[in-house]
């Protein structure tokens, strides 16, 4: 067996284990919600109108026996295993008995769409600003977008999101404020529906490019800086090795290795959602699924998200795991 | 220079294509439907998880005030919480108002005839008995609990005649087929007989009843768009004449701020509800936005009740002395302040003060109520001050000026009429009675422990209430309770039904508001319904009280007519009752800020024009449609 097969099955082990422990918790956790789907769903029927109480009792029964919570709790722990390796997270308690997969595969996409696409570009400026602001130290653009990245680095992110918004939205009304696509077009691969998306993206999009940019610039305009110090840059230099070789091949690629995890953790916690970036512009996403999720008490649809989330972490960190020895000659895979 | 130049090209460059983005797309209306034909309103149930989810009948399953109970489905009865088109109470499929026998245990419905689905099929008694029987057979749906305990069986003599056979005496029962916001709508039999199972049945595309049918829908649950029906004159509606939008749009806009943004740029004609500082936004930067009242304080009251509510099975809040004296504590025009900015109606009974209700009880019962006395042991007094609403007008009026209405009828109609005066001796004397002792500024329980109390309020999920909450505990806490605000956020409905709380801002009482009689709550309040201490109270009796007296009023109510003027005179009893017991401590109208623009349309109803209530998501928001004309 190989250094390198052995390396890939101990972090297999490790990514398991990381994924056993971590869906374990969040059942625990979910389960020991105090509130109660039952009377969530009691509630909503009783707003309807005049029911009496012996009804409502009549009611309470029916429906713990329909959301399968009659059993006991080791009864209820067995299925839920059972239905999770089978990839089946049963159905949402409160949109019954539609299945929570299809609830989390018909909110992935936008969640997706919206997070890759905005931590990539945010990541990929981000990082090729800062090097270059570590780098040319004294030039004098880099520096004042420098003092940009930190001045928008601490602002909170709500902030941001709602100034785009009454800026776009209401003082210069050019882009839409809510919604994944205009109302009454029919999803698909045309052009109006494709350019409404990219339309309606672009303001969550702004906001999220704007908010992560600072993070990505300032941490690589810092790794640049130490890294500009090591002696194999001093000696390429002295060597009159040409700067663009040096900044590329020398400083980033050395510089690159920890933002390359902070980009698969970036990527991994996407599945999680943006709850404010939906709140705040209307998109469709995971993120409001979780909240609705967690107020409705559907324990089935937060563990649903839940568990796509832990699998989506683990399974970054894992595959950055695989790839570290490739691109870092110096992690020994021993 | 050189550089300058491109920098300015770039920039003008960018302005046209931005520009340019305005003429492709407006921002948030539908596509490919002409704007003057199309009526936007605000979904409150916001982003719907399950959108393509019609089967109304299956419990909490999908959407409900996305349209559908409001354009497509339809029942037996209306009652407008106003005072409707043709007055409150609307036969609307039925014909006639119920015939009960004499013993309440047989209701006869006779239907309107040339009533039709929206597939051609025609309406009739069939759909009725197959509502019921539907339900009945198939425990987990949404009426099935209801429907069971009540109906023994349904005969249909012909295709517009219902009996409904009952399991025992209820006066009453045709509330549950009268829509006050919902109520049990009917189903299509042709398209229900044929589905295996009805609870896992989506009935997409659903059928209507009524005078819209779905044009199209978001699969991510954020809009809905109704066309209205080419036959709408086969529709109960069409009574009333042509619906005059061409097409209705039931969409999620978003948080509050962006609903005063999307209707100050005419993308969203009717809001559900805002902050009341939105409401002002909107009075003030909007030409075209109109709401309920035509000045302060704008919003709708709802036949809904909000106030205090104490769990009457707690220790010490069992005994009305304590509940009494925190009312005492309590300056309500500083609850109004800070929960609605002072945009509230109040009232010191436990009716809502909106409706029908302030004629038959908040005016008459006011002699009453001026002299209704408290005896501590110590003093007599009356603790009723008439001024009150005046009062809280005259504190607005320095500030929201013309705003302010100056006519005592008009206050007395926005704001209310008068409350429970702040006597911080009498309360303590109240106190004292029950055993409580003041220690250094503090109140002592009678074990000689500090009186902690808590109030649990919704949090950001209800902003108005947690803030009149805040603004009580304060109170509390200066005249010595050591009261804490207890956050529920999302857990507020199951610590409710368990009975885990001191006192919660929120309501018990929920009245028709289009008709006087009070059985729609009360009846649910005997006290064979209160639940022991931890275990889950039905609804709406939350404050877990009883009284024989109250037992007495509920059950001659069961024996009389809805309209029976007696129901009246027992709901005055009933109001007496609450006074001298307080278990819930009344504050104010629920108040709904629902704002309505003009530009596209005009004849929405008002306080002006009563015809209907506004509030998108009830079910009696219909008759809007067929008021509604373009506005050129």
């Amino acid at each position: 067996m190989t250094d390198y097969l052995r390396y890939l099955l101990k972090r297999l082990g490790q990514f398991a284990l990381v994924v056993f422990i971590g869906v374990n918790l969040a059942y625990v956790i979910t389960h020991a919600t105090p509130i109660d789907p039952v009377e969530q769903s009691i509630a909503a029927v009783t707003s309807f109108g005049n029911t009496s109480p012996d009804a409502i009792a009549d009611m309470r029964r029916s429906l713990q026996e329909l959301y399968g919570l009659k059993g006991g709790q080791v009864e209820q722990y067995a299925a839920f295993w059972s239905r999770i390796v089978r990839g089946d997270f049963g159905p949402s308690l409160s949109a019954f008995p539609t299945p929570v997969s299809s609830l989390i595969l018909r909110a992935l996409p936008w969640t997706v769409g919206l997070l890759v696409t905005s931590t990539l570009i945010a990541w990929v400026i981000g990082n090729l600003l800062g090097g270059l602001a570590g780098y040319y130290r004294h030039n004098r653009g880099l520096k004042a977008l420098g003092v940009i990245a930190m001045g928008l680095h601490p602002v909170p992110y709500y902030i941001i999101a709602l100034v785009l918004l009454i800026v776009f939205g209401f003082v210069w009304p050019l882009l839409p404020i809510s919604g994944g696509a205009a109302m009454n077009l029919q999803p698909g691969w045309s052009w109006a529906f494709v350019s409404s998306v990219i339309r309606h993206s672009t303001l969550p999009a702004l906001s999220l490019i704007l908010i992560g940019l600072g993070g990505w610039f300032l941490g690589t305009r810092a790794l640049v800086s130490n890294v500009i110090t090591e002696d194999y840059v001093s000696y390429a230099e002295i060597a009159g090795v040409d700067d663009g070789r040096i900044l590329i091949s020398y400083v980033m690629r050395n510089a690159l290795a920890p933002q390359l995890t902070g980009l698969a953790m970036s990527l991994g916690g996407i599945f999680n959602g943006a709850v404010i970036t939906e709140k705040v512009f209307g998109y469709p996403g995971m993120g409001t699924l979780l909240v609705d999720a967690v107020y409705a008490g559907d324990y089935g649809l937060v563990l649903g998200v839940t568990t796509v989330s832990i699998v989506g972490v683990s399974l970054a960190v894992f595959i950055i795991d695989l790839l570290y020895p490739l691109i870092d000659p110096r992690v020994q895979v021993r | 220079m050189k550089c300058a130049h491109a920098w300015l090209m770039a920039a003008m460059g960018l302005a046209i294509g931005l520009g340019s983005l305005r003429d492709v797309e407006a921002q948030g209306i539908p596509q490919n439907i002409p704007r003057q034909e199309l009526l936007i309103l605000e979904n409150p149930e916001g982003t719907i998880k399950n959108a393509g989810w019609f089967n109304i009948w299956a419990i909490n399953a999908g959407s409900q005030s996305n349209g559908l109970q409001q354009a497509a489905l339809d029942t037996l009865w209306y009652i407008d919480p106003e005072k409707g088109l043709e007055g409150a109470w609307d036969n609307s499929l039925a014909a006639e108002k119920p015939d009960y026998n004499a013993d309440f245990t047989q209701m006869r419905v006779k239907l309107r005839r040339g009533l039709f689905w929206s597939d051609g099929v025609e309406f009739s008694s069939a759909d009725v008995k197959a509502t019921v029987d539907i339900q009945i057979q198939h425990p987990g749906m949404r009426f099935s609990a209801v429907l069971a305990n009540n109906v023994a069986s349904v005969e249909v003599p012909d295709a517009d005649t219902v009996i409904f056979k009952l399991k025992r005496p209820n006066s009453r029962f045709h509330a549950n087929f009268t829509v006050r916001w919902g109520a049990i709508w009917i189903l299509p039999k042709h398209v229900f007989e044929k589905v295996e199972d009805p609870l896992k049945f989506d009935f997409n595309r659903p059928v209507s009843l009524s005078a819209y049918t779905l044009h199209s829908y978001d699969a991510d649950g954020k809009w809905y768009i109704w066309q209205r029906r080419d036959d709408w004159q086969r529709t109960s509606l069409g009574r009333y004449g042509k619906p005059g939008p061409t097409y209705l749009a039931y969409v999620d806009p978003g948080p509050p701020d962006k609903r005063v943004i999307a209707q100050l740029n005419h993308e969203l004609d009717v809001i559900h509800d805002i902050a009341p500082e939105g409401m002002f936004t909107l009075a003030r930067q909007s030409k075209t936005t109109t709401a309920w009242f035509r000045g302060f304080p704008y919003a709708h009251p709802d036949p809904t009740l909000a106030g205090v509510i104490f769990n009457t099975q707690h220790e010490y809040l069992s005994n009305k002395d304590v509940r009494w004296a925190l009312a005492l504590m309590i300056d309500v025009k500083v609850v109004a302040m800070a929960a609605y900015r002072g945009a509230a109606t109040i009232s010191a009974i436990a009716v809502p003060p909106t409706g029908v209700h302030p004629e038959a009880y908040h005016k008459p019962m006011e002699g009453w109520v001026k002299e209704f006395e408290i005896d501590t042991g110590k003093s007599r007094f009356k603790p009723y001050d008439p001024t009150t609403g005046k009062q809280i007008a005259d504190m607005l009026r320095p500030s929201m000026a013309d705003a302010i209405p100056s006519e005592p009828a008009v206050i007395a109609n926005s704001f209310g009429l008068g409350w429970w005066r702040t006597n911080l001796p009498a309360a303590g004397e109240l106190l004292e009675r029950a055993g409580f002792k003041k220690v250094d500024g503090q109140w002592m329980t009678p074990d000689g422990k500090p009186f902690v109390l808590k109030l649990m309020v919704e949090g950001d999920l209800r902003p108005v209430m947690t803030r009149a909450g805040s603004m009580i505990v304060q109170q509390w806490k200066q005249a010595g309770i050591d009261a804490r605000l207890d956050v529920a956020q999302g857990t507020l409905i199951t610590r409710r039904a368990a009975g885990d709380f001191d006192a919660f801002i929120g309501w018990s009482v929920e009245t028709w508001g289009g008709h006087n009689d009070l059985s729609y709550f009360m009846d649910s309040w005997h006290s064979t319904f209160v639940a022991e201490p931890g275990k889950p109270q039905p609804l709406r009796n939350w404050q877990r009280w009883k009284h024989p007296d109250l037992d007495q009023i509920i059950e001659e109510t069961r024996k009389i007519g809805f309209d029976d003027p007696r129901a009246v005179e027992l709901g005055r009893e009933y109001v007496k009752l609450m006074v001298r017991e307080m278990p819930i401590i009344p504050v104010m109208a629920y108040n709904v800020f629902t704002a309505m623009d003009h530009t596209y349309w005009t004849g929405f109803p008002s306080s002006d024009n009563p015809y209907a209530n506004p509030v998108p998501n009830w079910g009696n928001s219909r008759y809007m449609y067929v008021r509604l004309k373009p506005a050129n």
